[in-house]
C-alpha cells in the first residue's frame, strides 16, 4: 500500500519537474531547422553533420576524425617501439642484461654494426630524404659509433631487417605528431575567436596532441638531443592552447601563445623536422 | 490524451508521410515536423530543463531525421525512431553540458550537489528536482518519460535501445532512490 501511494506521490509531484511550457515555440524552431539546413552543415548534438553538402563536411569533423586517427597511430607506434626495443643484439660475452637500450647506448661499449642497426636506420631514412639530414645526422655523443656504421652503407641495414621495428616505429610516429602539430599551431593562429565550435574541436585536437608529445618524450624518441627540445618547447605550446581553449581562457592567454611561438621558433623548427614530401598534418 | 493520438496515426499514415518527405516534398516535412515536434519538445524540455537546450536539441532532432529519412526502414513506428533520435541527441548534448559546466563549476559548488542542501532547501518539490537531478542518467531518463511523460516501458525500450525489462528494472531503481532522497517527506506519501 505504501508503496503504491509513494508511487502516486511521485507522478504527482514530479509533474512539475522541469515543466515545458505551455507554448511550443514551434515557428521559432521550424525557422531555425530551415536556416540550419539551408546554411549549410552544423555539428550537431550528439555527432554528425547536419547538410548534404560533402565539400563542406571536410571543414567540420574532420579535425576530430584526424585528430583520433593520429592519436591511435601514435599510440600503435609508441606502444609497438617499447614492445619491441629493448631487444638488445647479444653480444659475445655479455649478457643481455648489462647491454645498454638502443638509446642510452655508451660509445665505445660494444661493436658500432651491432649496437646501432635501429638507429641508422632511422639515419638513413632521414638522410634520403633530404630535408632531415641536418637534424638527424648530427653526430650524438652517445651514438657515434652508430652514426659512423651508417656511413658504412645500407646494406647492413638490409641485412638485418628484424632489428628496424622499433627506431623506425618511434621516428614515423614523432614524424606524424610533428606534421600535426604544425597542422594544429596553423589552424589555430588563423582561427576566428568567435567560433566556438571550433574552439572545441581544436581544444580536443591540442589534448590528443598533448598526450602523444608527453608519450613520446617518454620514448626514446625523447633522448634525441634535435628532437626532445621541440617536443618540450611543443608541450609548452599544446598546454597553453589546451589552457587558452578552456572555458576559462582568456584573448592574453593567445597573445603568450604567440610569444612563446615566436620565441621559440617553434613552426619554423616543427616545418624544418617535417621532411620534404611527407604528408603535412591531416 | 496527447499520446494516444499519435498512437493512432496509421502505419499507413507514416509510410505515405515519409515516402513524400524523401521525394522531397517540403509540405511533408512541415506536416512531419507539426506532427512530432511537441512531444519531442516536451521530452527534451523535461530532460534538459532549459528552454534554449531543449529547442536546440528539438531542431537538431529533427535536422537529423530530415538527414537520415531515406534510410528508415520502417521496422519501428516513425514515432519511436524519431524518439530514439530526440534521446540520443538530447543525452549527448547534455553529457557534453554537463562536462562543460562540471569544468566551469567551482569545486566547493560541486560538492553541494546531492544531500549537502537539504537542511537549508526543506521545500518538497525543490528536493524532489535535486534528488531526480542526482540520479544516473539511465535511471533518470526512464523515470521521466515513465512517471513523468508517460510513455509505456514498450516506448521507452525502443526508444532508448533496450529491452522492456531493462526499463522496468531501471523504473525500480530510479523511484527506490528517490524514496531513500525523500525519506524526510514520508508523511506525505504514507498519509
Amino acid at each position: 500500500m505504501t508503496e503504491e501511494n509513494f508511487e502516486k506521490f511521485l507522478k504527482k509531484t514530479a509533474q512539475g519537474y522541469n515543466a515545458p511550457p505551455v507554448r511550443v515555440p514551434r515557428e521559432e524552431m521550424w525557422a531555425a531547422i530551415q536556416a540550419k539546413r539551408t546554411a549549410g552543415p552544423r555539428v550537431v548534438y550528439g555527432g554528425g553533420t547536419t547538410s548534404p553538402v560533402h565539400e563542406r563536411r571536410f571543414g567540420t569533423r574532420v579535425w576530430l576524425g584526424a585528430a583520433a586517427a593520429a592519436m591511435l597511430l601514435v599510440a600503435t607506434g609508441v606502444g609497438i617501439g617499447r614492445l619491441t626495443a629493448p631487444t638488445p643484439t647479444p653480444v659475445a660475452g655479455k649478457s643481455s642484461a648489462t647491454l645498454p637500450v638502443p638509446g642510452v647506448i655508451v660509445s665505445g661499449e660494444q661493436p658500432a654494426a651491432e649496437a646501432s642497426a635501429p638507429n641508422r636506420v632511422a639515419s638513413a631514412a632521414t638522410q634520403n630524404s633530404g630535408r632531415q639530414a641536418g637534424v638527424s645526422s648530427v653526430p650524438r655523443p652517445s651514438r657515434a659509433p652508430q652514426n659512423v656504421a651508417s656511413n658504412a652503407g645500407d646494406n647492413a641495414v638490409r641485412s638485418q631487417p628484424s632489428r628496424l621495428t622499433p627506431s623506425s616505429a618511434y621516428q614515423l610516429t614523432a614524424l606524424q605528431n610533428i606534421s600535426e602539430a604544425e597542422a594544429l599551431l596553423t589552424s589555430f593562429r588563423s582561427r576566428s575567436s568567435a567560433d566556438q565550435q571550433m574552439d572545441a574541436q581544436l581544444g580536443t585536437w591540442a589534448r590528443q596532441l598533448l598526450t602523444n608529445t608527453r608519450l613520446l618524450l617518454d620514448s626514446p624518441v625523447g633522448d634525441d638531443p634535435q628532437r626532445k627540445p621541440l617536443l618540450q618547447d611543443l608541450e609548452l605550446v599544446l598546454v597553453q592552447i589546451v589552457q587558452q581553449l578552456s572555458p576559462g581562457g582568456t584573448p592574453q592567454d593567445r597573445d603568450l601563445i604567440e610569444k612563446t611561438l615566436q620565441q621559440n621558433h617553434v613552426m619554423t623548427r616543427l616545418r624544418t623536422a617535417i621532411p620534404a614530401g611527407a604528408q603535412r598534418g591531416s | 490524451m496527447q499520446l494516444v493520438a499519435y498512437e493512432s496515426r496509421s502505419s499507413v499514415n507514416d509510410t505515405q508521410l515519409i515516402t513524400r518527405v524523401v521525394a522531397g516534398d517540403a509540405a511533408a516535412e512541415r506536416e512531419l515536423y507539426e506532427t512530432y515536434v511537441d512531444r519531442i519538445y516536451r521530452l527534451t524540455f523535461r530532460l534538459a530543463g532549459d528552454d534554449e537546450l531543449a529547442r536546440d536539441f528539438t531542431q537538431a532532432t529533427f535536422i537529423r531525421a530530415f538527414e537520415k529519412i531515406g534510410s528508415f526502414r520502417g521496422e519501428s513506428s516513425l514515432s519511436t525512431w524519431l524518439h530514439s533520435i530526440g534521446l540520443s541527441v538530447t543525452l549527448n548534448g547534455l553529457r557534453k553540458t554537463k562536462r562543460q559546466r562540471t569544468r566551469e563549476a567551482p569545486i566547493e559548488e560541486g560538492i553541494t550537489v546531492g544531500f549537502a542542501r537539504e537542511e537549508a532547501e526543506p521545500d518538497l518539490k525543490e528536493r524532489l528536482a535535486r534528488a531526480i537531478d542526482s540520479l544516473a542518467e539511465k535511471y533518470r531518463t526512464v523515470f521521466v518519460m515513465h512517471d513523468v511523460e508517460g510513455y509505456t516501458h514498450e516506448e521507452i525500450s525502443e526508444a532508448m535501445g533496450i529491452p522492456i525489462g531493462t526499463s522496468k528494472s531501471h523504473l525500480f531503481q530510479a523511484r527506490s532512490k528517490l524514496r531513500v532522497m525523500l525519506a524526510d517527506f514520508a508523511p506525505e506519501w504514507v498519509s
